[in-house]
This record gives structure tokens, sequence and C-alpha cells, in this order.
């Protein structure tokens, strides 16, 4: 496992297109409030307007400035996807670390469980609840974590049951180091690569499926998404505002789940050797 | 034959579904009639039908008696009166159903065929650059939110240049019979089967590139090279094969998809399967047939799952003894 994960990223071309696109939707991101030249939420009498000097991308059906509401769409996908890939791989650490390594009971209840929920369609459940919740970004968050965290934690947990073989975990059991200690000074560190492989794949779920939702108008209404500015835009389809209103939030979602899917690419070698990239270097 | 452990987490996942099903319209603020009936419902409420729907729930008593009594109208197969399609929700499903299996269906077939020779050249060719050509633009596509790619479709072909039908599964009130209903089906299924299989492509690719990577640093590669058999033969049939089977594993794994796999893209084509019942039904808060989608949506995915595995525990005595 003693693998470099920065340098294994870093060596392939698609890790770094990957890095690079990520690291743009970050800084629209944060710097939104600076560089949108509008309020997201104003709506003005100025309804489906073209793109103009002083609106990039013109206004929506409501009168409000879509560049504005694409940079603060970009805060809501990023801050559910990370929210939820740290919570849920939070949640999936801790369960498989723990099934690994309490015997017992424990470890039959936690395996039922990951084993019932890997089965139960979660794209299902969440339309339900979100039907009758109308999640907003925190709800989401906690609703697609809770949903999603089993995958990761049955990888976890197969790899925790043969690091806890290795001579250094007996040698610190033989010192009389507990079972938390060990988890969190041998196994946590041992595991880093596959946990950032669990985080990214449950990012880009949960930023697909953030719009998903939102293109199905069932979150938050007063949440500003790229689902919900592509549903809005798609039954003005006849008109040509498709171009200005439309496409913009279909890419810069595409992009970043693309430069997710690029970075998890990358980091694959790290689990799987054997796939390390030739001649992609 | 089929162990005890797969026969009980899918009975607690079963549970699972209806209790979530059961309990969350009850969990709503407000009137539970609403919450189960729907806006719709309210327009035609009239006191002698809301205590009807009372009694018929058993809403005046205890929890447990509510339970009972959804539970035995499940049993006879109710999944209660839709007030929006005016139709009990059951027979609406049912009539919606066959419209996702076909769309669904096709995507998967064609998608994994499709996969798994683009996955065979590649990894055979590995570094080269086909290979890499391949690679990114089927891991970028791979990123694109399958409804995304359906309003490309839609807009290009349907909006632009006008070739397709830009909604429905077929052209309504058209008396075509015969040869000339299939080609209407099929004209309409073009563009949203074309979105599905290119957001599926990816899956299947990636997949068979890699086994094919692992599977031609075998020994039996080099056999087959020294005994002379020709590229082609080893290519497919010697590495190939061999590669295939974790994608079929996984195509296993996909059965159940073709439930889900089209609820947001049946929205962009207004293709009238499960994916757009559900959006109607939640545009119009009509929870009989939200919670009835859910419910045999959830159901056949269990099923679809359930008998993969038992066909693979027959398939393949290793997994018989995993747990």
């Amino acid at each position: 496992m003693h693998i470099n994960i920065k340098r294994e990223i870093r060596e392939s071309s698609t890790g770094k297109a990957g890095i690079i696109i990520l690291v743009i939707m970050i800084m629209l991101a944060l710097l939104a409030p600076l560089i949108a030249p509008c309020n997201p939420y104003h709506q003005s009498p100025m309804s489906l307007l073209p793109p103009s000097f002083s609106h990039w991308l013109g206004m929506n059906h409501v009168g409000q400035d879509i560049w504005s509401r694409l940079l603060y769409g970009a805060r809501t996908s990023l801050m559910v996807g990370f929210g939820t890939g740290a919570l849920a791989t939070l949640i999936g650490t801790a369960a498989g670390i723990s099934a690994a390594l309490i015997d017992g009971l424990y470890e039959r209840i936690m395996m039922r469980v990951i084993d019932t929920l890997i089965i139960i369609p979660m794209i299902i459940v969440v339309i339900l609840l979100s039907a009758y919740i109308r999640p907003g970004v925190i709800t989401l968050i906690l609703i697609l974590s809770f949903l999603s965290w089993q995958g990761g934690a049955r990888v976890i947990r197969a790899q925790t049951l043969s690091l806890k073989e290795k001579g250094h975990i007996a040698a610190a059991r033989t010192f009389g180091a507990s079972r938390l200690y060990i988890a969190w000074r041998h196994i946590v560190p041992d595991l880093g690569p596959i946990l950032l492989v669990d985080f990214i794949y449950n990012v880009r779920r949960a930023i697909f499926l953030e719009a998903g939702l939102a293109f199905l108008g069932i979150s938050d209404p007063n949440m500003v998404s790229w689902g919900t500015m592509m549903r809005d835009a798609l039954s003005y389809s006849y008109l040509d505002a498709w171009r200005w209103w439309l496409i913009p939030p279909g890419i810069a979602l595409s992009l970043t789940i693309v430069g997710l899917t690029f970075i998890g690419h990358a980091a694959e070698p790290v689990i799987e050797p054997r796939f390390r990239e030739v001649g992609i270097a | 034959m089929f162990n005890k452990h797969n026969i009980s987490i899918y009975a607690i996942a079963f549970i699972f579904i209806l209790m979530l099903n059961f309990i969350l319209p009850r969990m709503m603020p407000g009137d539970p009639v609403m919450a189960i009936y729907g806006n719709e419902a309210l327009v035609a409420m009239t006191p002698e039908l809301k205590a009807q729907l009372v009694e018929r729930f058993a809403l005046d008593q205890s929890l447990w008696q509510q339970f009972v009594a959804y539970f035995s109208g499940l049993f006879r197969g109710e999944l209660g009166y839709s007030y929006y399609f005016n139709a009990p929700a059951v027979s609406v499903i049912l009539g919606r159903l066959p419209w996702t299996l076909l769309l669904v269906g096709t995507a998967l077939l064609i998608s994994t065929g499709l996969g798994i020779v683009l996955g065979i050249e590649s990894g055979w060719r590995r570094g080269s650059k086909t290979d890499r050509t391949l690679l990114s633009t089927l891991m970028s596509l791979n990123g694109f939110p399958d409804f995304f790619l359906g309003i490309i479709l839609l807009i290009g072909f349907g909006v632009t240049l006008g070739i397709f039908p830009l909604s429905g599964a077929l052209t309504p009130y058209s008396g075509l019979s015969g040869i000339a209903l299939m080609m209407d089906i099929l004209k309409h299924l073009f563009l949203p089967v074309g979105a599905l299989t290119l957001a599926y492509l990816g899956g299947s690719y990636l997949l068979t590139r890699n086994t094919m990577i692992t599977v031609i640093k075998e020994p039996y590669m080099l056999t087959a090279k020294a005994k002379g058999l020709s590229q082609r033969r080893i290519e497919y049939h010697h590495a190939g094969r061999n590669a295939l089977l974790p994608v079929i594993t996984r195509t296993g794994i996909w059965v159940g998809k073709i439930f889900t796999g089209a609820l947001f893209l049946e929205l962009v084509f207004a293709y009238p399967g499960i994916g757009y019942l559900t959006y109607e039904a939640l545009m119009a808060r009509d929870y009989p047939i939200i919670q009835g989608v859910f419910l045999v949506v959830a159901i056949s995915v269990l099923l679809a799952n359930f008998l993969v595995d038992l066909f693979y525990s027959r398939l393949d005595p290793r997994v018989r003894h995993a747990y």
C-alpha cells in the first residue's frame, strides 16, 4: 500500500485535467458573491432577455440574471457534493473499520445492515423522501449520506480485515494498544487511498443526484441549483434561450462530474496497480 | 441450495421498504388524508368521501391498526386510488411499466454489447492512440448526466434538425397498426435510447478494458501466440472471452437498474414510462401514485437482484460459500 497517491494523480494527464476542472469550479463557487454581477434571487421585469454586456447569459423567465445563478449553482452543487462525500465516507469508514475490529453480534448486525442497504435501490428512496420533505442543502446532505455509505463500508471492512493480520498491528496489540488507537493510528492511514476513491465516488453521486432531484422539481424551490435551471429552461426549449440558459448549467454540471471521474480514474492504480496507465503519463 | 443469509437480507429490505412507505405520509404535519391522497383528492373531497377514506385507512384508530389496514390492502394488490388519473394506482403504474422496460432494456443491451467490443479493442491496444482516444472520450461521456445527454440530442436532432419526434412514445390518434406502428414506436424510441446508451456505455467499456488489461498478461495468452493463432482469434476468443465474466456479473447487477435507469431522462422526452409518471405525480402531488411507484419499483429491483443472486450461486459454486 505504499504508493504515493499525490504522485499517481499528478502523473496522469486525465488526473491533472480533473484537478484543474475541479479547482476552477471550487474557485467560481467560493468567489461567487464577489464575481456575480447580480443577486441570484432578485427578480426583475426583464424576463427572457438574450445575453448582453450587463447580463452575460441573459435573463430567465422571471428576470433573474442567469450568469449569477450559474455561479451560485456551483455553490449548491459542490456543497451538497463535498458535504455528502465527507459525511458518507466518515460513516462508511467508522462502520467498516468497527465491523472488522469488533467481532460477534455487533459485526453480524452491522454486516446485515450494510448488505440490506446495498440491495435497496437508493435513488427511488431518495425520490420518495424528497417528494415529502423537499430538502434544502443540509437535509439533502443528510439524506444522501445516510443512504450512500454502505458500498464504501463493505470495501473498507474487507481491507481492514487483511490489514488486521499484518505484523505491525499484531505488534501494537501486544503492546496493549486499544482498538480505537489501532484504528486511528494504524488502519486509517493505511486505508488513505481507498478512502479517497470512496470519497470521490460519493461526491460524484451526490452532485448527480442533487441536480437530478432539482431537475424533477422535488428539492427546496428556494435553492439555486443547476438542475432547477435546466428544468426551467427546458420548458422554453422552443425559444433560442436554450443556448444561454439550458446549455451552460448542463455543461457546468457535466464538467464537474467529468473532473471527478478523471481524478477517480487516476487514483484507481493505487488500489489496483495493474491498471497503471502506460503511455497516458 | 441458496443460503439463509441472503434470504434474510432480502426480507429485511422488503420490510424496510414497506415501513418507509407506511410511516412517511403519516409523519407529515397536517391532515394525513391529505398526505396519503394528495392535492387532487382535495378537490373531490366531500365529508362523506373523507369519512370513507378515514375508515378505509383506519386513520382514526391506533397506528398498529392502521398498519394492519395498510398491509391487508397491499396484500389484496391495492395501492390506492389516484384522483389525478381517475383510476386505481395499480393499473396506472402497470400501464406505464412496459415503456420503461422497452426503453432501458434496449439501451442496456446496446450499451453492454458496444462497450464490450470497444473495451476489448481498447484493452488489446493499451497505450496506443486508439486506446487513448477511446478512453478519454468514453470517460468524459461517463460524466455526462443522462438527462443532459438527452437534452443535447433533443435539441440537436429534434428541435434544430427536426428529424425525430420531440416527445412521447408514439404518435397519438394516428390509427397506425402493424409495421407502421412499429416504425412509429422505433422513431420515438431512437433519441431516448441513444442518450441512455451513451450514458451507460462508459461503464461497461471501462470494466471490459480493465479486465482485458489483466487478462492479456496471463500465461495462456503466450501459449495462444506460440500456437500461431491469428491475432483476431487470440484477441476475441482467448482474451475477450475471459474478460467477459466481470462484465456479465455487472450487467446482472444492473438488471435492477432497468426500473430506475430512466427516471430523469423520461422527463426530457415526456416518454410515458415510470419516470415520467413519477414526475407527473410529483407535480400533481398525487401521493398514491408516488407511493405506488416507490413500492413497485423497489420491490421489482429487490426481486431482480434476488433472482440474479440465485442464478449466480448456481452458475458459480464459489459464490455459495462466500459467507
